[in-house]
């Protein structure tokens, strides 16, 4: 299928995706382009298009680009140490991952250095020991320099790709389960941050950022999908009820107290993540 | 000397008359461009795939208010154009911004709320039965 065949492409061609973003700087600007006259309503349920099998699941970036906006949390506060000492099968380290690069994003914005390192540290072995260490080590390597250098947004920047480059090496060893479950791993942990965040500050605005319905379904339909070895895992079994408790809470107007509850289920599935469950 | 002179010629008209997937990925990465010196922040990954003309894809996303978006979409055939545009879930087109330029398109988009959005790609012409095409977006 093409669409998986490109799907790496420049991300492992980082050098040639430089190449071509500074080609394109300035060479399309400011030429004459026309605007098509695309309808201003379509009808969804005669739908034109034909979907794309996969939904875009957002980068963590997308998200803390969006509260940084939104004022002054307490990030020091909303700051773990990760523990990623108890580590289990293959399924947890893939949660862990993705809960710990979320972990980063926290630390970028609480601009703890020395924490950002380690979370960097964490990272590359977590996917030494998921088998994908070559992948991010200079990714890793970019977050510590990044770091010392207070480079803040480059870090996110590098955290970001960790993420990507991890998943994408995962479904060319056909392990997309595995890969599936990074997301999922850094979706509870960014969730969990932003629900305490809003909760210590309801505003309807700040709530809208949990309306993530289709995204939640994608999530539950991957785990559905699951070969069962994989959804007998206690902790996988675990997730996927966590997101079962949570999807009625986020397919309505989002409360306060959907928000205290969307807050309390991540945060049990995020600790079960991190004690080998 | 000569031969190999020949050869690569041939291959290298052969890989522009057929094009790829890669060229496709350049061309959306080309779109791109002059965004990154605007501050937004290309995301490091790419969809796309192979579709006849006036057929559609629609790529499922979730968006985030407070947000800003850049879908910028390219093709590999230099006569093929190409579309791209951004509807809420509802069915409105929600774009604040978008232009198309042959093989190249883009739509922006400032997230009016958090929810899924349907980026749709089309092929509205081309001298091929398929063509590959390729999408990236970026956001500030």
């Amino acid at each position: 299928m093409i669409s998986t065949c490109i799907y790496n492409f420049v991300s492992t061609v980082p050098a040639l995706r430089v190449v071509l973003l500074a080609a394109g700087l300035g060479a399309l600007a400011g030429q004459p382009a026309s605007a098509d006259t695309p309808p201003r309503q379509i009808d969804l349920s005669r739908f034109p298009a034909t979907r794309l099998e996969d939904v875009v699941v957002p980068l963590p970036s997308e998200v803390f680009n969006v509260l940084d906006k939104l004022g002054t949390p307490d990030w020091k506060g909303e700051l773990r140490v990760p523990t990623i000492a108890n580590r289990g099968p293959r399924p947890q380290i893939a949660l862990l991952l993705g809960s710990v690069v979320a972990e980063g994003f926290v630390a970028v914005e609480a601009k703890d250095r020395e924490q950002v390192k380690q979370i960097g540290r964490d990272v590359l072995e977590l996917a030494r020991a998921i088998g994908v260490e070559k992948t991010v080590l200079s990714r890793t390597n970019a977050i510590l320099t990044k770091a010392d250098a207070s480079d803040w947004r480059g870090v996110r920047q590098e955290l970001d790709g960790a993420l990507t480059d991890v998943k994408n090496a995962m479904i060319e060893l056909q392990d997309a389960q595995l890969a599936h479950l990074v997301s999922l791993g850094g979706w509870l942990r960014g969730t969990e941050v932003l629900t305490s965040i809003v909760e210590k500050s309801y505003s309807p605005d700040a709530a809208d950022l949990l309306n993530q319905p289709d995204l939640l379904r994608y999530f539950q339909e991957r785990l559905a999908g699951m070969p069962s070895r994989l959804r007998h895992n206690q902790l996988v079994s675990q997730v996927e009820k966590g997101l079962a408790e949570i999807s009625p809470l986020i397919n309505q107007k989002i409360t306060p107290a959907s928000v205290k509850r969307i807050n309390e289920i991540t945060g049990q599935v995020v600790r079960a993540i991190s004690s080998n469950a | 000397m000569k031969r190999f002179f020949l050869i690569a010629t041939l291959l290298l008209c052969a890989s522009r008359a057929f094009g790829t997937v890669d060229d496709a990925i350049a061309r959306a990465m080309e779109a791109i461009g002059p965004y990154v010196k605007q501050g937004y922040i290309v995301r490091d990954d790419e969809w796309g795939g192979d579709l006849g003309v006036k057929e559609q894809k629609a790529i499922p996303h979730t968006l985030f208010r407070g947000n800003d978006y850049w879908f910028c979409t390219g093709t590999d055939v230099d006569s093929a154009k190409i579309a791209i545009h951004v509807y809420d879930s509802r069915g409105k087109l929600v774009e604040n911004d978008s232009w198309q330029k042959g093989h190249f398109a883009a739509a922006r988009v400032s997230a009016p709320a958090t929810g899924t959005y349907y980026i749709i790609v089309e092929v509205t012409s081309s001298p091929q039965e398929r063509t590959h095409w390729a999408m990236v977006y970026a956001y500030k």
